[in-house]
């Protein structure tokens, strides 16, 4: 028993099984041995022995029915005789053979020839079992009883006897002993050895590639599909939980969903959009004739037929104005006669459909308020002259020209009844007269405060005239200047030209000249000054020293007739104005920098921007150039504003203001600003009109000046009253 | 008690809604009415208010001869109907309306102008005796009241630009000072601005060498002797306007106040020479005042019509706290009465003189007397104003009653 035990044992070993099996037929024990562990291998492989147990079961199933009758017949046959012991042992061992067996019968998988086992209590440990009498029950639920055990010795001596005891097992779980056939004992010994249970498998055979890839035109495997292809895949189910999270939370964003503009046809449209969209070469459809209306009706409403006058004013047009078609009407449609013209018309329409040559015009689509420039609004560029509050009044006459003193306290004005006038600004009051005589062509005031002298233009003369402002040692000092002596003439030449002699009458110098001279410019420094006179020809301009009372001619050629000149405000370079163009030059190396061309007809005025970059010209035909000249010699705005001629143009001294005034009568303001930056340029900006003044013969402001101080104008009328404008 | 008191306008607005007022007065007794409260129309303006008080007074005392009243609610002139006054404002009309009347300012009667030679470029009517006026035939006049001109201060060779009054020692000793456009001021001034843009100080009391007492020349109010003249040197000269100072005003002894016209107004500390802070209006200013409540508003006027009030204690803005706009051109001088909180006169080169109320925004009334521009005005025994202008008239408008 023990040694049953213990070769089950060690059964799995194959080196030991291997020996064993070399050494089974030399002794007994080898053999018993090797019978149990055939026994244990069959157990295992059971249904590989089929057909040794299909015999075996016809047998046993004749003994289990001959065994059911006698049970049927007397209940306790067996029990009586039975020794309990034993019972007892095989019991225990029938446990452990039945679980291997059991295990057994689970691995099976040939399901040829199996047979059912007699026994069907199925997977239940065989102990249950120990104490009854049976060992399970039928097919047909009746109970097996035990065979009857063999005394051991009784066995032993019977396996000695029986030389096929060897290849008997017994199979505990049915109860009953089988016999195993040759080939069974051949096919155990086969797996013994670890090779396939039957002979004609081969298990390494050749590999045969059954299939050809090359020109396979149906699918390789005609597998139905599986089943993960239907079901919800787990971690598809995964990923969209995350993506519903994600998107609650917001991580995910959808664009906005595009609003689909309804496809319709646009039955009457015109196709040439519609060509557009489609990219075909530059195809232009013709135009789609025009539909008919009321009026081609066979009987229209009233008012859609002409009357007899109408028809007679078409027969007066041309012929291509003429209505195409006249509307008239009929009582129904069976009266409207044959259109006469069908043919004509639809010749027409084919010769247009393929013959008119088409061009698509391009059409630049501005905004044109866009292209107005964007200017700042007048409210910021405050303060400039607004309204007049003050009036000075007293000449007789229209006035010409005005100018102020470098302080703002007095302003002189000139006229043509012949007088002079020094007006207190503050007050409006005169304080001075100066009988001249004749009509005054232009004031200037001195720039300089200390010097309180008036050079004054009166017909061929140039009077340079004390005021007598300021205190006592500025008039000694004044006084002193004008004084000349007697002419000496150092210069025949120059004599003839210009004189210097001593004005007896208002106690200044007199600077005869031999032409009208029209204009008076002081230089910066006060002590120079350049008249100019338009009929002197080469001689047109002069330049005299005060203080050492000597012309000079400008060593220049002019090229037209000089109207103007003005000195730069802070360098020695020297603008002269003639009809059409302004040149500049450079007084200390007597050359000429610039030509500034003005395209103007006729220049009136020029003023210098007190930076002395900018320029601005009036013309006689209402035009105010402003010439950059860090630019170009052309303006760099041309503004035309007045109706009539430009009288004069002035820029303010310390404010970003110019103005000009006109024989309009109006005087205009702009904000002129000059930027320090050189890649601004100027902004220009007009700011207001200021009327007030009356026309007198034809004229009507003749001067402008800016106060040097404040934002205020004055301007000079035809009609003898000064204005002052202030902010 | 309630009264109802029956005025012409009351009668032909029998339906119009009545307010209850009650009158009150600082007044003297005899302009003093009961302080019962009575209904009166509220579509009453301030002539129908004065004639309600006027009724009242006759019905006390028989013989009183109506007056013109003016009217405060709530500190505020009523220069509308009643009831629009009530609603402008939001004062509820259900409880019984408090009104204040005052004597009405308005001149009473025009005197006879006084003629000049010239223009009447200043005038002084800080003493009670008598006016002094600057001409610009470069004379001063001292004029008694009646347009008769007692004295001709003559000295200057440039038009008199401004006159003072410095002191009155008594009756017979008067001191003056005048400056001129001949750049001299030729009896003393305290300060004087000037078109350098710089305010001099000036002191030639070689008498009194203490002195903050200012002035200098001294001139018998009886005879024209003029005593030997002072050739002063400025004691100090305050720098920081940038164009010309076109007024100045020195009211208390530390300060001094000047309008330019680079738009400012300063204030100067006299003893450090120094700005102590300006205001900006950005216009030029042609005078300016001191007065007012506590003597501390600034009045100035300039080269626009508006006249325009600071309050320079006011921390944390230079914007004007009062602005009068009914003038039409500049504003030539504005001076404060000396002892109303409330009332100023403007003179304006459109010829008229205004006489302003702090508490309404329309002029109490304009003396139209001039015919072109007014260059000066003054207040005159605190009852009269004073104007001089390019007409060369010196007139004066008396019965100003301020209390």
């Amino acid at each position: 028993m023990r040694e049953r035990k213990k070769s089950s044992a060690v059964e799995v070993s194959s080196v030991k099984k291997k020996k064993e099996k070399k050494t089974k037929d030399n002794n007994e024990p080898r053999e018993q041995k090797e019978k149990e562990e055939s026994q244990s291998i069959m157990k295992q492989q059971k249904n590989t022995t089929s057909r040794s147990k299909k015999e075996k079961q016809r047998k046993t199933t004749e003994d289990y029915e001959s065994l059911r009758e006698s049970e049927l017949s007397g209940d306790e046959v067996h029990g009586t005789d039975r020794d309990v012991d034993n019972a007892d042992d095989h019991h225990e061992e029938d446990q452990t053979d039945g679980s291997e067996g059991h295990r057994g019968v689970e691995e099976s998988d040939s399901s040829e020839d199996e047979v059912a086992p007699r026994n069907t209590i199925g997977d239940v440990p065989l102990e249950w079992y120990k104490d009854e009498k049976h060992i399970g029950y039928d097919i047909s639920g009746k109970k097996i009883t035990k065979k009857e055990r063999q005394d051991k010795l009784a066995s032993f001596l019977a396996n000695v006897d029986d030389s096929k005891s060897w290849r008997k097992i017994y199979d505990e779980y049915n109860d009953e002993e089988v016999e195993l056939t040759k080939e069974e004992i051949r096919l155990v010994q086969r797996l013994l050895k670890g090779k396939a249970p039957h002979t004609d498998f081969d298990q390494y055979a050749d590999y045969v590639d059954w299939f050809k890839y090359d020109d396979a035109l149906h699918p390789l495997s005609n597998a139905p599909e599986p089943k993960r292809r239907f079901i919800p895949s787990k971690w598809e189910s995964k990923k969209v939980v995350q993506y519903v999270r994600a998107i609650r939370k917001g991580l995910i964003k959808f664009d906005e969903p595009k609003e689909e503009e309804p496809k319709f046809y646009l039955l009457w449209g015109d196709d040439s959009s519609a060509a557009e969209k489609a990219k075909h070469l530059a195809y232009i459809p013709a135009p789609k004739p025009k539909l008919p209306g009321h009026e081609e009706s066979y009987n229209p409403s009233l008012e859609y037929i002409p009357t007899q006058e109408e028809l007679n004013s078409y027969q007066l047009m041309y012929e291509e104005d003429r209505p195409k078609f006249i509307p008239r009407r009929f009582t129904s449609l069976r009266s409207v006669p044959a259109y006469e013209n069908a043919v004509k018309d639809s010749f027409e329409r084919c010769m247009d459909l393929y013959l008119c040559p088409r061009v698509r015009k391009k059409r630049v689509n501005i905004d044109p308020e866009t292209l107005k420039p964007k200017l700042p609004s007048r409210k910021d560029l405050k303060p400039y002259p607004v309204a007049c509050y003050l009036e000075y009044k007293g000449h007789k006459g229209a006035v010409v020209s005005i100018s102020t003193e470098a302080s703002g306290q007095w302003f002189a004005s000139g006229s043509t009844d012949g007088t002079v006038r020094i007006w207190e600004v503050e007050s409006g009051r005169c304080l001075r007269v100066l009988e001249i005589g004749e009509a005054i062509q232009y004031v200037a005031w001195n720039p300089l405060p200390e010097l309180p002298v008036l050079a004054v233009s009166v017909g061929q003369d140039v009077l340079i005239l004390n005021t007598g402002l300021g205190n006592e040692e500025e008039q000694r000092r004044v006084k002193d200047l004008l004084h000349v002596e007697t002419p000496t003439a150092p210069d025949d030449n120059m004599a003839s030209i210009v004189s210097w002699l001593q004005h007896d009458k208002l106690d200044g110098i007199r600077l005869r000249h031999f032409k009208m001279v029209s204009s008076v410019e002081w230089h910066r420094r006060g002590d120079y000054l350049s008249t100019v006179m338009p009929a002197g020809e080469s001689r047109a301009i002069f330049m005299h020293q005060l203080s050492k009372k000597l012309s000079h001619r400008i060593p220049f050629k002019l090229h037209g007739l000089p109207v103007s000149s003005v000195f730069h405000p802070t360098r020695s370079i020297f603008f002269v104005s003639t009809k059409k163009n302004i040149r500049v030059y450079d007084l200390l190396k007597q050359r000429l920098i610039k030509k500034l061309e003005t395209g103007l007809k006729e220049v009136s005025s020029i003023a210098i921007h007190p930076a002395g970059d900018n320029l601005i010209v009036g013309s006689r035909e209402g035009k105010l150039c402003w010439f950059d000249m860090d630019l170009s010699s052309k303006p760099y705005r041309v503004l035309k504003c007045h109706p009539k001629d430009i009288t004069n143009v002035a820029f303010h001294r310390s404010y970003p203001l110019f103005a000009s005034c006109s024989d309009d009568c109006t005087a205009y303001v702009f904000h002129g600003m000059v930027y320090s930056d050189l890649n601004q340029n100027p902004l220009i900006v007009p700011l207001e009109i200021l009327r007030g003044h009356t026309s007198s013969n034809g004229r009507g402001v003749m001067d402008c000046k800016f106060h040097p101080r404040q934002p205020w104008l004055f301007t000079a009328g035809a009609d003898s009253v000064i204005r002052l404008y202030c902010h | 008690m309630d009264m109802n008191i029956e005025t012409p306008e009351d009668q032909n607005e029998e339906n119009s809604r009545r307010v209850q007022v009650r009158f009150k007065t600082k007044l003297k007794p005899p302009q003093k009415v009961p302080s019962n409260s009575i209904a009166i129309p509220s579509n009453l303006t301030r002539f129908g208010l004065s004639s309600v008080v006027n009724n009242l007074l006759q019905a006390v005392n028989p013989e009183w001869k109506s007056e013109p009243f003016d009217f405060l609610i709530n500190g505020e002139l009523v220069r509308m109907s009643l009831e629009q006054f009530l609603l402008a404002k939001g004062i509820s009309a259900e409880k019984v309306l408090e009104i204040e009347y005052i004597k009405a300012v308005a001149p009473q009667k025009e005197e006879e102008p006084s003629l000049h030679d010239d223009w009447v470029s200043a005038v002084d009517g800080s003493n009670p005796g008598f006016i002094l006026t600057g001409c610009y035939d470069n004379l001063g006049r001292v004029w008694k009241a009646g347009g008769v001109c007692t004295h001709i201060l003559e000295g200057h060779c440039g038009a008199v630009s401004s006159v003072n009054i410095i002191k009155s020692d008594g009756l017979k000793y008067v001191t003056v000072a005048t400056a001129s456009k001949d750049q001299t001021l030729r009896l003393w001034k305290v300060c004087s601005g000037s078109w350098d843009c710089t305010i001099s100080l000036w002191r030639t009391n070689d008498s009194d060498a203490a002195g903050n007492q200012v002035s200098i020349k001294k001139r018998k109010g009886n005879n024209q002797v003029e005593e030997p003249q002072l050739e002063g040197e400025a004691i100090s000269t305050l720098v920081g306007h940038t164009q010309c100072v076109s007024s100045v005003v020195w009211p208390q002894q530390e300060t001094i106040y000047s309008a330019s016209w680079d738009h400012s107004v300063r204030t100067w500390d006299v003893e450090m020479g120094k700005d102590l802070s300006d205001i900006f209006c950005g216009k030029a200013l042609n005078c300016i005042d001191i007065g007012g409540e506590g003597s501390a508003l600034i009045a100035a006027g300039g080269s626009d019509p508006i006249l325009r009030i600071w309050d320079p204690r006011k921390p944390g803005t230079s914007a004007p706290v009062f602005q009068f706009s009914s003038h039409n051109s500049w504003i030539s001088a504005c001076k404060w009465h000396n002892k109303s909180w409330f009332h100023l006169i403007s003179a304006s080169y459109d010829g008229k003189v205004m006489l302003w109320d702090l508490r309404t925004a329309w002029p109490l009334s304009v003396i139209d007397s001039h015919k072109d521009k007014v260059l000066c005005a003054d207040w005159w025994r605190g009852d009269s104003v004073i104007s001089g202008g390019v007409d060369s008239k010196l007139c004066v408008s008396s019965g100003v009653s301020i209390q």
